[in-house]
């Protein structure tokens, strides 16, 4: 009788927690749910804001046809926040948004610069989104942005979203900036956040024909001179003052941006040839070392000793170049060194006086000086950055051709 | 048969186990905002003031062979000290417990399960630590001498796979808030080690009772290791935590890890490890109250008593209204009954009935001559 | 008397009439009336009596034997039994004195010679009958048992005894390979029915005088041999007399197989879990016998019972010693995982799909919800559909006769999977998901253990539907402090797993040759050591 009892009890209890749970399972099921793939933050005329979301056809994927332009719907809606833009769209697809599989957040220029700490702050506050979710500020609209990003050799959204920074280690074009790294920065008093410069380039919007810059490396999104069926492009960074845009860096000023976090690989530079100034030499360079980085406080302002080391080998060649010469070598890393010490300290002078936003985390060098936070919080790093004096030395180390000499 | 004693090696894993089990929740986050980046040194600073009151524990312990705080309290105060301080201790084990279990079940909630009541969510811990308070203690320590590594492994991948992320850096100023905060301040942190509470339990359930010293302090020791490792991944990876509340901290720093494009937001599989470590922890908490009940009453059979300690957890992590409650019962509660009755109550008790005894033995010799 | 229609009280009058005219009466008439009535050899078909005559020193006793048709060898009854005792030759017409004079000594002129009288039993027991296998036995119920074991009886008028003369001679199956349990480097002999053979083949194995094979009967009715076996210098003796206890104190009917015995002297049966090891193969009982365990063998059951067993020895296959440690690791660390997997991927994929999308790659996660796309069912019926359809597969390969058997496993496996996924029953995916668990089920060495794993599955599967990866992980609690839980013979079910110092001479993976010093710890075997420190003496110098 007694055993009878607990069992019922038991069975009881099952169903109980079976239907508690139901519910939870009903709004999370697979099936329940229509997944993000993108999200463009725009502003709006009639309303705070305007989401646009991008979603994928699963079906797209399953047979292994030809999948084109149908494969992505894009929908957009005006609310006054991106909860409640979530939830008009759920009410408009039928189906629970998820942001679990959400792999771009696209904010254009003109809503950035009127700060996006509230937009980042509820996106991290919802469990589903990815910290390694990219972040791009548009120069165009946002929606017109993830319009325009079709990829061209994947059949997948997806997967062109998840190679879509890959460049950045070997070109040092762009960066992989994620939401997480960029809510980090923006809590941290040591550093600033910053986001992928994203646009459409030129070819769509021939009308305003930008200047062609003197150098190839000083492009950047919405300004450079590539012409393609993809027709959306990521090149440069887009920096943050707390949470509002400040500025914009160049593909090569990204590269210097990179070279000093230490988050790349190699990179081709261009550099004016020792001989003859008209030409210049294409040189691969490595990193050899992590930047050495030390900053002091002297008479209240940051003074900061930046030291790169690269080893490089040259990759333009020509019939009447010889890199076995010792000292021809010795001068085009001495070209080299000047050319990037001018760069990188264009760069750090950028940074600090233009945009007063310390994205390259120089911040945590100097908390050394200090001796306890609270000093350091007086000190008040993000307003002082600005009066940074910089000391950039390069030691390059051309080596030699590849296989030609 | 022996094998109702418990071994060496797992007397250390039950020291472990506790304080894992609180790092998973909210103990690393407190620990942080209290020390802020003096937390390393302020640790390595507790670590030694645990490891040197283990010690002393060790040697208070060392006049009685083979008895738990309760046969000492009754040494000093009769019957009447011994139910006393084994209802505090099973308040402290149930309330300690309730509120962890809270704290964790809010978190699963807003992860993992929406639009479910919390109630139940609280209410599947309740039943399998039912199920698991009717075996045999044995078989729980055994359990957690399963989980433990997969949850210690755990936690250093977490250490591991965040490492990419992690500027050093941050460390600096190595002193946070200054001397006086680190050193007078943060001697608050010791209750991340309390741990120690099993200490005053297990000697009569000892395999090897001399081992007692190895056990604190390995137990110790190990925990400290552990303690850093959890706290410097924080520290080094976000800076965040400074500033806002997170809900499982390590929750948190498990979503970043990612291993190329494919090993992305693992933290589900760590979830399920914590989860495990949670149920080890609740586990513990229920089966020693069982414990200190059962000896305080002198009852013949535990059976019994076996849904009442798991009812009194549940019932505790209802109490709290909302989040903030929980959160602050967490932080400050927990801390107060920690440090009174692990680090203060247990402490006196042990001296004054040492001192009694060295009374007791010099009166003794006395009479013998 | 019949047998069939006689109610309770009946039965125990009767027994009670066995039991107190246990005795073998010395008149031959009343021994053959009871024995009649015994058997019902009215109407019982087998049972056969011949009587004849026996020429014993020319003295002639009337005499008869008793066996049962189709379990004795009739040419050795004819030729040596009948023959010498009915036909007259040299020796039983010798009809000199009846006595025989041992010794003969002359003292004072006194002749005093030491005779034996006549004693017929042993006239007959060592002139007359030339069996290799011949006792005297006082008891009915003795001489019953070897009769219904194939022996026959001999009762000779005027003696209060007869006599037990093995002349087995049934049919059985010959030694032939192990069909559960195949191994590739490895002897290929599995045990067989009958009880004799199967010690032999232990014995065969181990050749030590020290393997002691104890006999208990085992059932009121059927009284089933059951033969204890251990080494007697080497087995824990606790262990022995544990076993020995209960195997003697089974108050039941009937004990038909090894499986039933495996339940009946288990500690608890509660959670389905195996306690005992249940083998086919000599080899493996052998080694485990020198390991320090007890192998209980159940006479017509071609299976030995290993016990104590732990959860490890349930993933452990006979082949894993014979392989180089490396191959058999891998082998062991596979099987692992297959159990893992066996338990487990239903209950993730289900926890995954519903609960944790984020943790599947992002295109995993649109492959599965395009597979998915015309799948009318939610997740949690479209794989109970096809985890049930499998385990009917499963059960109706065993039922149908065997030639078809394997086709109807693999036809339909294929065929339902093919069908269900082009009708949009069921998701490609999912179909994937049910066959490596399928597949995973099948490297568990041990059947019953399989079918343990494969049974959670389904609980498994039951929590992740309900509360995801938080379901799973409370199972997994429960799951594994049940485990830690149980004791096989006194020792605790996860010992090797659990206090991670007990694996000591048995953990889950196999060392070094020269490594394997020491026998399994957690038996506390009489010995310790099986190979000395340096086993390759060869090697020195």
């Amino acid at each position: 009788m007694k055993s009878k009892f607990i069992k019922i009890f038991i069975v009881i209890l099952l169903i109980i927690l079976t239907l508690s749970f139901n519910s939870s399972y009903q709004s999370l099921s697979i099936s329940n749910i229509a997944f993000v793939v993108s999200m463009a933050i725009d502003t709006s005329t009639t309303n705070n804001l305007k989401v646009t979301f991008q979603f994928t056809k699963p079906s797209s994927v399953s047979e292994n046809g030809s999948s084109d332009s149908d494969s992505s719907i894009v929908n957009s809606v005006e609310a006054s926040s991106i909860s409640s833009a979530i939830n008009l769209m759920n009410a408009y697809v039928g189906k629970e948004l998820s942001l679990s599989h959400c792999k771009l957040i696209v904010f254009s220029e003109e809503f950035a610069k009127n700060g996006i700490s509230d937009e980042i702050f509820t996106l991290m506050n919802d469990n589903q989104v990815r910290p390694s979710t990219n972040i791009v500020v548009s120069k165009c609209t946002a929606k017109s942005y993830i319009e325009n990003s079709k990829p061209i050799f994947e059949p997948l959204i997806t997967k062109y979203y998840e190679g879509y920074t890959n460049s950045s280690s070997y070109t040092g074009y762009t960066t992989d900036a994620t939401i997480g790294r960029f809510f980090n920065n923006m809590n941290c008093d040591t550093c600033e956040p910053f986001a992928i410069l994203g646009g459409i380039n030129s070819e769509s919007k021939a009308s305003d024909s930008t200047v062609p810059s003197e150098k190839d490396s000083n492009i950047k999104s919405n300004e450079s001179a590539i012409t393609g069926s993809l027709r959306s492009e990521n090149i440069g960074l887009a920096v943050f003052k707390d949470d509002t845009l400040v500025g914009e860096l160049t593909a090569i000023e990204n590269l210097a941006f990179l070279c000093t976090r230490n988050q790349i690989d190699g990179f081709l530079i261009s550099v004016p040839s020792p001989n003859d100034e008209n030409k210049s030499i294409d040189i691969y360079l490595t990193p050899q070392k992590n930047t050495k980085i030390k900053a002091s406080i002297v008479n209240g302002s940051p003074y900061i000793n930046l030291e790169y080391t690269f080893t490089g080998r040259i990759y333009s060649m020509s019939s009447d170049s010889d890199y076995l010469n010792n000292d021809i070598l010795t001068e085009v890393s001495d070209v080299c060194n000047s050319y990037l010490e001018s760069v990188f300290s264009a760069f750090l002078y950028k940074t600090a006086k233009e945009f007063n936003s310390d994205i390259v985390g120089i911040g945590k060098h100097i908390l050394s000086s200090f001796e306890t936070s609270s000093d350091f919080e007086e000190y008040d790093w993000s307003q002082n950055y600005k009066n940074s004096f910089f000391n950039v030395n390069v030691q390059s180390n051309v080596k030699s051709g590849f296989l030609l000499m | 048969m022996p094998d109702t004693k418990i071994s060496t090696k797992e007397a250390i894993m039950l020291i472990i186990s506790i304080i894992i089990a609180h790092t998973i929740v909210t103990l690393p986050a407190t620990l942080l905002k209290n020390s802020k980046s003096g937390i390393l040194v302020n640790i390595v600073y507790v670590s030694i003031l645990a490891l040197l009151f283990a010690f002393i524990l060790y040697r208070l312990f060392k006049n009685f062979q083979s008895q738990d705080i309760f046969d000492i309290s009754d040494y000093l105060g009769g019957p009447f000290l011994k139910n006393l301080i084994g209802i505090i201790f099973i308040i402290y084990f149930i309330s300690s417990s309730g509120i962890l279990l809270r704290n964790f079940a809010e978190g699963l909630k807003v992860i993992y399960f929406p639009n479910t009541n919390i109630l139940f969510i609280i209410l599947s811990f309740i039943i399998t630590i039912c199920i698991t308070n009717s075996l045999s203690f044995r078989s729980n320590i055994k359990v957690i001498s399963i989980i433990l590594p997969f949850v210690i492994v755990s936690i250093f991948f977490l250490f591991i796979g965040n490492l990419p992320s992690f500027s050093f850096e941050r460390v600096l100023p190595i002193l946070g808030e200054g001397f006086f905060n680190t050193f007078v301040v943060g001697t608050g942190n010791i209750i991340a080690f309390s741990g120690i509470s099993c200490l005053y339990i297990i000697p009569p359930l000892l395999k090897k009772p001399e081992d007692f010293k190895k056990i604190a302090l390995t137990g110790i020791a190990i925990s400290a290791l552990y303690l850093i490792l959890c706290v410097s991944t924080l520290l080094f990876m976000f800076s965040f935590f400074l500033k806002v509340d997170e809900i499982l901290p390590l929750y948190t720093a498990a979503s970043y890890i990612e291993y190329g494009s494919f090993f992305q937001r693992l933290d589900s599989i760590f979830l399920l490890i914590w989860m495990l470590e949670i149920c080890c922890y609740l586990t513990i908490t229920s089966k020693f109250s069982s414990i200190i009940f059962k000896k305080i009453t002198n009852l013949k059979y535990q059976k019994p008593l076996t849904f009442v300690f798991p009812l009194l957890i549940f019932s505790v992590a209802l109490l709290p209204k909302t989040v903030a409650i929980s959160k602050l019962l967490g932080n400050i509660l927990y801390r107060f009954i920690s440090l009174s009755v692990v680090f203060c109550l247990g402490f006196v008790i042990l001296l004054l009935a040492n001192i009694k005894k060295l009374h007791y033995n010099r009166k003794h010799k006395e009479g013998n001559q | 008397m019949i047998l069939g229609d006689t109610s309770l009280e009946n039965e125990e009058k009767e027994n009670n009439f066995i039991l107190k005219n246990d005795k073998v009466f010395s008149s031959i008439d009343v021994n053959l009336e009871f024995i009649k009535t015994k058997y019902n050899t009215l109407i019982n078909s087998d049972i056969v009596l011949r009587d004849f005559i026996i020429n014993a020193r020319g003295k002639q006793y009337k005499a008869f034997i008793l066996y049962i048709d189709g379990m004795i060898n009739s040419e050795i009854l004819n030729d040596f039994i009948l023959k010498p005792l009915m036909l007259r030759n040299k020796s039983n017409l010798y009809d000199n004195d009846q006595t025989r004079v041992i010794s003969e000594a002359v003292t004072n002129n006194v002749t005093v010679r030491k005779v034996k009288k006549f004693n017929l039993p042993d006239y007959l027991k060592s002139c007359l009958i030339p069996q290799n296998s011949i006792k005297e036995k006082e008891n009915f119920s003795d001489l019953f048992s070897g009769i219904n074991s194939g022996n026959c009886a001999l009762f000779v008028d005027t003696l209060p005894i007869a006599f037990d003369i093995e002349v087995k001679g049934f049919n059985q199956r010959s030694v032939e390979k192990p069909n559960n349990e195949i191994v590739i480097k490895g002897p290929h002999e599995a045990f067989v029915e009958n009880i004799r053979t199967n010690t032999s083949l232990l014995r065969r194995i181990v050749n030590n005088e020290h393997l002691i094979i104890e006999n208990i009967e085992v059932g009121k009715i059927t009284k089933t041999k059951c033969a204890l076996c251990y080494i007697k210098d080497l087995t824990n003796t606790d262990l022995i007399a544990e076993v020995r206890f209960r195997l003697n104190n089974l108050q039941i009917d009937s004990l038909l197989s090894t499986g039933q015995l495996e339940q009946l002297i288990t500690d608890t049966n509660d959670l389905a879990v195996p306690q005992t090891l249940s083998t086919e193969r000599p080899d493996k009982s052998a080694s485990y016998l020198l390991e320090g365990r007890v192998v209980v063998l159940v006479n017509g059951n071609p299976y030995a019972l290993i016990l104590p067993s732990v959860f490890i020895d349930f993933l452990k296959s006979p082949d894993d010693r014979n392989l180089k440690p490396p191959f058999a690791n891998f082998a062991l660390a596979i099987r692992f995982l297959g159990t893992f997997i066996t338990l487990l991927l239903p209950g993730i994929y289900i926890a995954i799909t519903s609960f944790h999308q984020e943790f599947l790659p992002t295109e995993l996660l649109f492959s599965i919800l395009a597979s998915r796309e015309n799948v009318p069912f939610p997740i949690i019926v479209e794989i109970l559909i096809m985890e049930i359809s499998f385990e009917l597969i499963r059960e109706a390969g065993l039922r149908v006769p065997s030639p078809i058997g394997p086709t109807i496993g693999i036809v339909g496996a294929i065929i339902i999977g093919q069908a269900a996924v082009s009708a949009g029953i069921v998701s490609p995916i999912l179909i994937i998901i049910v066959a490596i668990t399928g597949i995973a089920s099948f490297t568990i060495p041990d059947f019953s253990f399989g079918f343990h794993i494969r049974l959670y599955r389904f609980l498994f599967t039951f929590l992740g539907y309900i509360a995801g990866s938080l379901g799973i992980a409370l199972g997994i609690f429960v799951y594994l402090s049940m485990l830690c839980d149980i004791k096989s013979f006194g020792i605790p079910y996860m010992t090797g797993v659990s206090p991670l110092d007990s694996s000591k001479g048995h953990g889950y993976f196999i060392p070094q040759i020269w490594k394997r010093e020491d026998r399994t710890a957690f038996l506390d075997p009489q010995k310790m050591k099986k190979q000395d420190k340096i086993s390759m003496k060869w090697k020195g110098e």
